[in-house]
């Protein structure tokens, strides 16, 4: 075994008394083996690792049992003996490899320094060995490499090089803390791919902790699903995902969106977890608060403990005693009332960054300019949801902040029929914004009751405010007496009901949706898609919902517009997203999403190269200098023709219509109940 | 009167709230529980240390200090505040517009605060002296003048962090007017830092109006005020430390309880911890 976790205990102390933070945790990883350990927002798969690598943040108040690496109990390890087993025994990777990085060494020093303090090689030889590094992780020219700094670099090349410092003394163990969720999925997929082949070559065990279920099912020989600081199941990859068995487990599955969703009308579960109580007399068993199959005779019995069932470890009472609990049941998706009336339509809409200053125009300089936004055109219909999909930097968040009349743009939009800037008092009644992240889109000094009725008294001067915050309130499914609390008292997934509702207090007829899940656990997010699709229902508002997230957006979008640089590569309806034709890029969006139903296979398409500048002005398409059909000189020289292979679907593609047809399937699908959309 | 139980919960609050109530009872009470004439000599006891007769001793005219800190507080602290208040609320406003409206405005606006912060506090408050003529009420608004620029760049500073934050795009996009923007959306959002800056102001005020004093441009001798009673005693601290030492610590109470008042209203005015103090 190279690590061995048993019955640890871990409690902080607060001003408010202590807390705590893990309990009752065992874990083996074996020689060569890569445990996934799962958990929502709050569950303290942090603070695993941190207590694995001995780096506490908080004041400890009692720690019990023993973290064994090897036969070395690193619980009673001096901070000497740590500092020498830090980096050479045990590695870490952390999520954000911009603040992992120095920012004033270069990329080889960081390298250098780790093996001068871990190994006896000389100079030349630590030289040799950190190119040797650089070029393990794939990274090109690994000499030039070496000499550059973190800044120079993009963010999945730094997250390359945190993985060669992990690599560089051939630990026995690394721990990954969410190492790919700050990067976009393309390269995220890269990433787990450099790292699957690198951990196969070297035998090294792994704990790899991550939020991202699908991620984990890619990368994990086994799993570990942890709630409120314990373990509640622990099993083969494979088998938990298939056959979750723990309550807590199957309603976090049954959240989660699968590639194959719209193909066997799947819905979402809404029903979360709520937080385990963290102080205090602990209940019996820590999920009976939300549970569906409590049952008070059996689980409050006795203290509930993992016990090891078949091929794993769950903390159930009722299944302890042979019982297999249902899976919680998923409405099913609602539809949307399109309507074939455009409402909203933009006209060679283009954001450029960058206005030259006084002194470069004295001199006669031009300033850099990054164009974020290029010449998009596109309709919104009646109560249609139009998601927009790209990955960081693609400008999709720029286009909401020109129709939420943030950012001044070039091009023409359309309200109605009528020409409306986004800043006008027209347009501001009639289109609303909902931000990406409620903790700073809802002021903090303001009840919720001044947050809501600001726009009441802005757009509907005549309403009775207390009766109509009430009504807002409740639309949202948030209670009446909500409205004299601070934002600061909710939860994230209240919080953002709360944006929804200031949103919806004006009567829209379009909501602009930034990226308005992509911070919350997936039963909030399924949640909140859901009430998204209910207010559709009942007031026929139309949605502008911008995502990176394309599992999520086939259980809102009925239209997708993808983006890449800038411009919209392809335009189509949802449904066409299971099959061929795509742009390049959407089939590589697609196969690196990852799914956690083990009855579906991705073709793997990955991505080579990199981004061009954005300060470049292309003169061929924005995607050649990493599509993976590239054609040839033309990509690079010619702009790619608008081709429209069917009806309402239209990629931006030198390819000729007849080879986008022929491009295979990504998902394929073993379930044997698949039915037609 | 929540935020007063909050303050009293809260154990800095309730300390600096103890101090800044002694210093403005003082402040109000002061001439009438005074037990000597604050201007009358007693030369037979010149120097004398602290006694029944004389709490804090006496000074080179043989005053009683006790009573000259007793009646000296009125004019001492509540100018000194007068001052504080002006210079706080002047400079949060200029910062959060500047800060608010970027670009030219801001370019120009904080230019100027640069140039008149290159001037010491003391000099640009003698230069607004010199133009508006002697008197206190005048030394109170040269000294409020004088710290704007400082409590405008804190300001401007924190507004920068959060006007970036979306709840400012948010009643941007809502089509909300410059008013509400700025005071109810950024202004409460900025106003801690430059609360605790406030506090620790008061005790600079002090000293400046009593430098202002000395130099003859603000209270006059032998009027007891503390800086005032500070800066002629100097002469005489070898012989008695008494009379430096005495209004020394009067200032230092009120600028120890209105800094520990300024931390208390901090926390209370954070509605993140303000419930949980």
């Amino acid at each position: 075994m190279t690590l061995t976790v048993r019955d640890y205990a871990l409690y902080y102390d607060t001003a408010t008394g202590p807390v705590r933070i893990l309990d009752d945790i065992s874990l083996d990883i074996a020689r060569g083996e890569v445990l996934g350990l799962v958990g929502e927002s709050g569950s303290a798969k942090s603070s695993l690792a941190n207590a694995v690598i001995r780096d506490l943040p908080g004041k400890v108040h009692a720690e019990r049992g023993s973290i064994c690496l090897g036969d070395e109990d690193i619980t009673r390890a001096s901070a000497a003996t740590m500092t020498s087993l830090r980096g050479k025994r045990i590695a870490m990777v952390f999520q954000n490899a911009a603040t992992t990085l120095d920012p004033v060494q270069t990329l080889g020093n960081h390298l250098l320094e780790t093996l001068e303090r871990h190994t006896t090689l000389d100079a030349s030889a630590r030289q040799a060995r950190a190119l040797e590094l650089i070029g393990m992780v794939g990274l090109p020219d690994p000499a030039a490499m070496m000499l550059r700094f973190a800044h120079e670099v993009s963010g999945g090349e730094k997250q390359r090089v945190v993985l060669a410092l992990a690599f560089a003394c051939e630990p026995e163990l690394i721990l990954f803390d969410e190492p790919t969720s700050a990067l976009d999925a393309t390269t995220a997929a890269t990433l787990l791919d450099l790292f699957r082949e690198l951990q196969a070559r070297t035998g090294v065990s792994a704990l790899f902790i991550s939020h991202d279920l699908g991620t984990v099912a890619d990368i994990a020989h086994r799993v570990a699903v942890i709630y409120g600081g314990r373990i509640v199941e622990q099993g083969p990859t494979e088998a938990i995902f298939a056959r979750p068995q723990h309550p807590y487990t199957q309603a976090l599955l049954a959240s989660l969106p699968r590639p194959s969703d719209r193909l066997t009308a799947r819905g979402l579960a809404t029903s979360g977890a709520r937080p385990a109580p963290r102080r205090g007399e602990m209940p019996a068993c820590l999920f009976s608060g939300s549970c569906p199959h409590h049952d008070p005779a059996i689980c409050d019995a006795q203290r509930v403990h993992a016990v090891p069932i078949a091929d794993r470890s769950i903390a159930c009472a009722r299944v302890a005693r042979g019982e297999t609990l249902p899976t919680p049941d998923a409405p099913a998706p609602l539809p949307s009332p399109r309507d074939s009336a455009v409402l909203l339509e933009a006209q060679n809409l283009s954001v450029t960054y960058g206005r030259p200053s006084l002194t470069d125009r004295l001199r006669g300089r031009t300033a850099l300019q990054v164009r974020a936004v290029r010449d998009i055109s596109f309709q919104l219909h009646q109560g249609e949801t139009l998601a927009l999909v790209g990955e960081s930097g693609c400008g999709k968040s720029s286009l909401a902040r020109s129709l939420s009349g943030l950012q001044p743009f070039a091009g023409k939009t359309l309200l109605g029929g009528v020409e409306t800037t986004p800043d006008s008092a027209a347009w501001r009644a009639r289109v609303q914004t909902i931000f990406q992240n409620p903790d700073s889109s809802l002021n903090p000094r303001h009840t919720l009751a001044t947050i809501l009725g600001r726009p009441l008294k802005l757009f509907r001067p005549d309403v009775d405010r207390p009766a109509e915050i009430a009504r807002l309130l409740q639309r949202v499914h948030l209670p009446a007496d909500y409205a004299n609390r601070y934002p600061h008292q909710l939860s994230g997934g209240e919080k953002q009901r709360v944006a929804i509702a200031r949103a919806l207090a004006a009567e829209p007829d379009v909501i602009i949706c930034d990226e308005i899940t992509s911070g919350l656990d997936a039963a909030v997010q399924a949640a909140i898609v859901r009430l998204l699709r209910e207010i559709q229902a009942a007031s026929g508002t139309a949605l502008v919902f911008i995502t990176h997230d394309l599992g999520i957006l086939r259980h809102v979008a009925d239209r997708v517009a993808v983006m890449y640089l800038g411009e919209m590569v392809e335009t189509c309806e949802v449904s066409a997203l299971d099959a061929a034709p795509w742009h390049p890029y959407t089939e590589a969006l697609l196969s690196s999403s990852h799914s956690v139903d083990p009855q579906s296979r991705a073709r793997r398409v990955r991505l080579q190269g990199s981004l061009p500048k954005r300060t470049q002005d292309l003169p061929g398409c924005p995607f050649a200098s990493r599509c993976p059909r590239h054609l040839g000189p033309q990509c690079d020289t010619q702009r790619p023709p608008l081709r429209q292979p069917e009806d309402g679907h239209a990629i931006l593609c030198h390819l000729a219509d007849d080879t986008l047809h022929a491009v295979p399937p990504i998902w394929q699908f073993k379930t044997p109940e698949r039915t037609t959309p | 009167m929540k935020t007063l139980r909050a303050l009293l919960r809260n154990p800095q609050g309730a300390a600096g709230l103890a101090l800044c109530s002694l210093v403005m009872l003082t402040a109000i009470l002061g001439p009438a529980i005074a037990p000597n004439d604050p201007e009358a000599f007693h030369f037979g006891a010149r120097f004398a240390a602290p006694s029944a007769e004389f709490p804090f001793g006496t000074d080179w005219y043989g005053r009683d200090l006790f009573s000259r800190i007793l009646v000296g507080a009125r004019s001492t602290v509540l100018l000194a505040l007068l001052a504080t208040v002006i210079g706080t609320a002047l400079g949060a406003i200029i910062g959060v517009v500047s800060g608010y409206l970027g670009g030219m405005v801001d370019e120009a606006i904080m230019r100027v605060t640069d140039a008149v912060m290159a001037i010491p506090s003391l000099l640009f408050a003698l230069m607004i002296l010199a133009a508006l003529g002697s008197s206190a009420l005048n030394a109170v608004l040269a000294i409020g003048i004088a710290f704007t620029p400082g409590m405008a760049r804190i300001s401007r500073s924190v507004t920068l962090q959060v006007r970036s934050l979306d709840y400012v795009s948010a009643a941007k996009a809502r089509g909300e007017s410059l008013r509400w923007i700025v005071l109810a959306e950024i202004l409460p959002n900025t106003i801690a830092p430059v609360i605790v800056e406030g506090t620790i102001r008061v005790a600079f005020a002090i000293m400046t109006l009593a430098t202002l004093s000395f130099l003859g441009l603000g209270a006059q001798p032998p009027a007891p005020e503390w800086g005032l009673m500070i800066a002629e005693a100097r002469d005489h601290l070898f012989r008695s430390p008494w009379p430096v030492v005495a209004p020394g610590a009067a200032i230092a109470i009120v600028a120890i309880g209105f800094n520990l008042l300024g931390d208390g209203l901090r926390d209370v005015l954070n509605p993140r911890t303000g419930d949980h103090a």
